[in-house]
C-alpha cells in the first residue's frame, strides 16, 4: 500500500523521514499532521520516532539504517543520540560515523541484506556499515551518478532506481542486490527517488504530487499490494504505462 | 495543458464603441491645452501628437484582434474544419483580412495628415487638419462595423467551445438522433449533457472525461447524424462529421434496438454502412442500446438476422447496453478504452518515442548469486493490520495530531513520552549535559571503565613491546661530514648574498647632483696653521708624509696640492656643479647621441633628420617643425549623434 503525504507543503517526504522494517524516524515539524500520518499507519507495529540530527530536520538524507541498525553522521549531538537510543528498540544498533560525506542517506542505499555505497566512501565507514547494518556492501554508481542513496530506493522485496538507468545496469544491479529492480520516478517526474518516497517491506509513503501511474509502478515494484510478482511486463499494464509515459 | 485555448481572445467592441474608446483615449492621454499665441512649431507638434497617438491606438487594437483569432491554416485540422462548419471559413478570413486592410488605411491616413500638419500655419488650420484626420480614421472603422460584430460573435462562440485535445485519447460517440448517446456519456463521465426524449437535443459537441487504467480519457458526445449525402448535412450534423473525420479516436456507433428513436434497425445499419469511410483506421465498437425495453430474443426474425449479420464481422464487436438499467455500460467503456489503448500503443511502438522509456518498462529480475535467503521482514502486526484494513474494521487510535488539536496552543511536543524502557518516574528527569566538568554522554556506557581498562592494558602491552620506542638517532661519520659541509655551504651562500646586496648600486646612498659632495674639512694648510698656533714648529715638513696624498671620497686618490686643484676644468655643456676635480659628473648620454658610434656618424644622422623634417614641412605647408598639424578637426564619426547630456555645437 502506498500513501501520499506532504511535509509542510513539501513533496520531498524522503528528506524528512526514514522508514525501515523496525522503526520509523520523522522530522519534528511545525504541526503534527505529518507525524500523525505515519503514526496512524505504523505506531502499532513499529516505533515512530520524532528525531533531529544536529538540529536539522533533514534526517532522511543524513541517516541510513535498516532493521539491524542506524548510522548517524558526526554532526549528531549527544542528546539527540541518547534520545534515539531511548526510543528505538534494543535490537537496533545505533552508531555515529565519522565520515566526510556526512549526508549518509544520500551516499548509501540499503535494505536488510545489501547496501550500495558511494565509491568515495571511507574504508572505515564501509566496515561500520557491514558490522552495524549487517549487510554486504558494494561500491556502485547509478545512472553515472555516485549518489546511490538519492537515486535508489530499496526494500527486501524490490527496488527502484533512477529513470535513466539503462536496462543492462538494472540487470547488473538487480543481481548484485538480489531484488527485482524497476526504473521510475516519483512526484510527477522527479528523478530523486529517495527524496520523494520512503518504503519498507509492507508500506510506502510517497510525495503528494505523485501521479497514479507512478504509484502504480511503486506498488508493483515493491510488491506492496500482495498481488504476486512485479509485473510491469504484463501486456495489459504495459500498454497503459507506455501510453501514460509518452 | 490544452494545446488550444480560445477563451483568452480579447473582446471585439462594436464599431461605435470602438471609435468612442479610441477617441476618448486620445482625449485622456494627450495634452489638451493649446493657445494660438504659442510658437507655430509647438502648435503643430501638439496636433501631430494627437493624430499619431490615435493612429497608434487604432493600429495596436486592430493588430491585437487580428493576432488573437486563430489562423485557420495553423490550427489542428479538426478545429479548422469545425470553425469552417460553424463560422464559414471564407467569411472568417474575409473579416480578418478587411480588418487588416483597415489598419493599413488608418496608418496611411495618419501619415498623410502628419505630413500636411507640417504646413499648418495657424492654430485653427492645424486643428482642422487634426479633426479631419481623426474623422477619416473613424469613418474607415465605421465601415468595418459588420466585420467587428461578426468577429465578436465568433469570439463568444469560440470561447464556449469545449476544450478538446485532438492528440489525446478520445472516444467519440455517434449515431442517429435520440439513440441514447448523451445518456451514455452521462453514465461514464461527469459531463452533464442534457437528455430529452426528442431528436437533436444535443446540438453541438460535448466533452467529458473518464478514468481508466490511471489514464484520462476524453469522451466526445456528438449530435445525431441522419442518413443523407454530405452536401445536405446541416451545421449540427457536420460537427459530428468533423470530429469523426479528424480525431484519432475510438468510435462508438450507437444503435437503438427498440426503434423508439423513430428510425428502424435497417435504417440505422444503413447509416452505419454509409458513414463507414469515416471509421477507417479507427477502433470501432457497435453499441446496441435500450435492451431494457426489448431484448434481442424478442425481436422479429428479420431484424434479429440483421444484427447477427453485423456480429459476423470480427473486427467490429457488437455490444448490448442499456443506459437505464446500466447494463453493459462499463463493459462498453472498458472495451472501447482497451481497443483504443492497444491501437495507440501499436502506433507508438512504430515511432522512436517508446525507445526512451523502454528501460522504465523493464523489470530486472535478479540472477541468484548464492544460496542465502533474503526474506522480507514484515511483522505479524503489520500483516494483521493490513488484513483489518481490507475488512475496513479499522481501530481508531488517538493520534498526536488529535492531541495537538485538543490542546490547541498549549500543546508541546513530548519526546520523553515514548521512552518506554525507562520507568515512568525517571522518564522526565532532567539530565545535565555536563556534570563536574565531564560530558555526561561520554559516560552513558555502563561498561566504560572496564573498556578503558581493557584499552589501557592493551596500550601497556604495546608499550612494553616497544611499539612506541624512538628509533636510534645517532649519526655515523659520513653523515656528520655531510652535515658539516652543508652548514658551510649554507653559510657561504648567505655571505655571498649579503655581498651582492652591498655591491649593487641600488643600496648606495644617492647624493643629489646639485649638492656639493661634502668634503672633509681637513687640509694640510689648516693642519699647519693649527699646529703653528699651538706652537709646534712646522718647518721642514714640506715633504712630510702627511702632505703626500689625500683620499677623495668619490674620485680615488688625488695628490694634494697639485696644479689641477687650483684651476678646475668646467663642464662646458651645463652649469651643473662640477667637482673640484673638474670632471663633469657622469650622466646618461643625450638621446640623439645614443647608439651613435662617433662624431661623423652623429653629424650624418643630424643631417638626415633635418632633411626629413624639411620634407614634412613642405609637404603639409607648415611653418616649421613645431607647427602642429591636425588633419580633420572634428571627425564626423566621433561627434555625430546624440550625446549624453546637453547640446554640443554639432550633431
Amino acid at each position: 500500500m502506498a500513501l501520499r503525504v506532504q511535509f509542510e507543503n513539501n513533496d520531498d517526504i524522503g528528506v524528512f523521514s526514514k522508514l525501515t522494517n523496525a522503526y520509523c524516524l520523522v522530522a519534528v515539524g511545525g504541526s503534527e499532521a505529518f507525524y500523525s500520518v505515519y503514526e496512524s499507519e505504523l505506531a502499532e507495529t513499529i516505533p515512530v520516532v520524532h528525531a533531529s540530527i544536529g538540529g536539522c530536520r533533514i534526517i532522511g538524507r543524513l541517516t541510513v539504517g535498516n532493521r539491524n541498525g542506524l548510522l548517524v553522521p558526526h554532526s549528531t549531538t549527544d542528546v539527540e543520540l541518547q534520545h534515539l537510543r531511548n526510543t528505538l528498540p534494543d535490537s537496533v544498533k545505533i552508531q555515529r560515523v565519522e565520515e566526510r560525506l556526512s549526508a549518509l542517506g544520500n551516499v548509501i542505499a540499503c535494505n536488510d541484506y545489501v547496501a550500495l555505497v558511494h565509491p568515495d566512501l571511507d574504508k572505515e565507514t564501509e566496515e561500520i556499515i557491514g558490522d552495524v547494518l549487517k549487510v554486504e556492501v558494494f561500491r556502485q554508481t547509478i545512472a553515472e551518478t555516485p549518489l546511490v542513496g538519492s537515486y535508489a530506493v530499496l526494500s527486501n522485496l524490490g527496488g527502484m532506481v533512477h529513470p535513466k538507468t539503462s536496462i543492462q545496469d538494472q540487470d547488473e544491479l538487480s543481481s548484485l542486490l538480489q531484488v527485482p529492480l524497476v526504473a521510475g520516478t516519483v512526484n510527477r517526474g522527479s528523478d530523486v527517488l529517495a527524496a520523494g518516497m520512503v518504503v519498507n517491506d509492507w508500506l510506502s509513503f510517497v510525495g503528494m504530487s505523485s501521479t497514479a501511474t507512478e504509484m502504480f509502478v511503486i506498488e508493483r515494484a515493491f510488491k506492496l499490494n500482495q498481488s504476486g510478482p512485479a509485473v510491469l511486463g504484463r501486456a495489459k499494464e504495459r500498454a497503459a504505462l507506455i501510453e501514460g509515459m509518452s | 495543458m490544452s494545446l488550444y485555448n480560445f477563451k483568452k481572445i480579447m473582446v471585439v467592441p462594436p464599431a461605435k464603441d470602438f471609435i468612442d474608446i479610441m477617441l476618448s483615449k486620445t482625449q485622456r492621454k494627450t495634452p489638451t491645452v493649446v493657445h494660438k499665441g504659442y510658437k507655430i512649431s509647438r502648435i503643430r507638434a501638439f496636433y501631430t501628437r494627437k493624430v499619431k497617438y490615435t493612429q497608434q491606438n487604432f493600429h495596436d487594437r486592430l493588430s491585437q484582434i487580428i493576432q488573437d483569432f486563430p489562423k485557420l491554416d495553423d490550427v489542428h485540422p479538426f478545429y479548422a474544419d469545425l470553425m469552417n462548419v460553424l463560422y464559414d471559413k471564407d467569411h472568417y478570413k474575409l473579416a480578418l483580412g478587411q480588418l487588416n486592410t483597415a489598419r493599413h488605411l488608418i496608418d496611411n491616413v495618419a501619415k498623410d495628415y502628419v505630413r500636411l500638419l507640417k504646413y499648418g500655419d495657424s492654430l485653427y488650420r492645424c486643428k482642422q487638419l487634426k479633426k479631419a484626420a481623426l474623422g477619416r480614421m473613424a469613418t474607415i472603422l465605421k465601415k468595418q462595423a459588420s466585420n467587428l460584430t461578426y468577429l465578436e460573435q465568433v469570439r463568444q462562440h469560440l470561447s464556449r467551445l469545449p476544450t478538446i485535445d485532438p492528440y489525446s485519447r478520445t472516444i467519440i460517440i455517434c449515431g442517429f438522433p435520440n439513440v441514447g448517446k448523451s445518456s451514455f456519456i452521462n453514465k461514464i463521465t461527469r459531463a452533464d449533457v442534457e437528455v430529452q426524449p426528442y431528436a437533436f437535443t444535443t446540438k453541438s459537441l460535448y466533452v467529458g472525461h473518464t478514468d481508466y487504467k490511471y489514464l484520462r480519457w476524453q469522451v466526445i458526445d456528438t449530435p445525431g447524424i441522419l442518413d443523407h449525402p454530405l452536401e445536405e448535412r446541416n451545421v449540427i450534423e457536420m460537427q459530428a462529421i468533423t470530429a469523426l473525420a479528424h480525431l484519432r479516436s475510438c468510435v462508438l456507433y450507437f444503435m437503438d434496438i427498440s426503434e423508439q428513436c423513430g428510425h428502424s434497425i435497417e435504417e440505422q445499419v444503413q447509416l452505419f454502412e454509409s458513414i463507414k469511410p469515416l471509421f477507417t483506421n479507427k477502433p470501432l465498437i457497435l453499441a446496441i442500446n435500450k435492451i431494457d425495453i426489448i431484448g434481442l430474443e424478442d425481436l422479429s426474425e428479420e431484424k434479429r438476422e440483421i444484427i447477427t449479420k453485423l456480429q459476423e464481422d470480427k473486427n467490429v464487436p457488437v455490444m448490448f447496453t442499456s443506459t437505464v438499467s446500466e447494463e453493459g455500460v462499463m463493459e462498453v467503456k472498458s472495451e472501447a478504452c482497451e481497443r483504443l489503448l492497444s491501437y495507440r500503443v501499436e502506433q507508438k511502438m512504430r515511432t522512436k518515442k517508446v525507445d526512451n522509456i523502454l528501460n522504465r518498462l523493464h523489470v530486472a529480475e535478479p540472477k541468484p548469486r548464492d544460496d542465502k535467503v533474503r526474506a522480507p521482514c514484515i511483522p505479524e502486526q503489520a500483516l494483521a493490520r493490513l488484513e483489518m484494513k481490507a475488512e475496513k474494521a479499522e481501530r481508531k487510535r488517538k493520534l498526536e495530531r488529535d492531541i495537538e488539536e485538543e490542546m490547541g496552543d498549549d500543546y508541546t511536543l513530548d519526546l520523553q513520552k515514548n521512552y518506554t524502557e525507562i520507568p515512568e518516574e525517571e522518564r522526565y528527569d532532567a539530565i545535565p549535559e555536563f556534570w563536574d566538568g565531564h560530558n555526561i554522554a561520554d559516560y552513558i556506557d555502563p561498561d566504560i571503565f572496564s573498556k578503558l581498562e581493557e584499552l589501557e592494558r592493551e596500550e601497556g602491552i604495546r608499550e612494553e613491546g616497544g611499539v612506541y620506542a624512538l628509533p636510534d638517532m645517532t649519526m655515523d661519520e659520513t653523515l656528520k661530514e655531510i652535515r658539516e659541509m652543508a652548514k658551510q655551504i649554507r653559510g657561504k651562500r648567505f655571505e655571498l648574498r649579503d655581498d651582492r646586496r652591498l655591491a649593487s648600486k641600488k643600496n648606495k646612498p644617492a647624493i643629489p647632483r646639485h649638492k656639493q659632495p661634502k668634503v672633509r674639512d681637513r687640509s694640510v694648510a689648516k693642519l699647519r696653521e693649527t699646529m703653528q698656533n699651538l706652537g709646534v714648529d712646522m718647518s721642514g715638513t714640506e715633504n712630510a708624509n702627511f702632505t703626500k696624498s689625500v683620499v677623495d671620497l668619490r674620485r680615488g686618490v688625488v695628490a694634494v696640492g697639485t696644479k689641477e686643484l687650483k684651476k678646475p676644468l668646467l663642464d662646458k655643456e651645463s652649469s651643473a656643479i662640477v667637482k673640484r676635480t673638474g670632471q663633469p659628473l657622469k650622466r646618461a648620454p643625450a638621446r640623439d647621441t645614443m647608439g651613435v658610434k662617433n662624431v661623423a656618424m652623429k653629424k650624418k644622422a643630424q643631417l638626415m633628420a633635418k632633411r626629413d623634417i624639411a620634407k614634412k614641412v613642405t609637404r603639409l605647408g607648415l611653418k616649421g617643425e613645431a607647427d602642429r598639424f591636425i588633419g580633420t578637426k572634428m571627425p564626423k564619426h566621433l561627434y555625430s549623434g546624440k550625446r549624453g547630456t546637453g547640446k554640443t555645437d554639432r550633431r
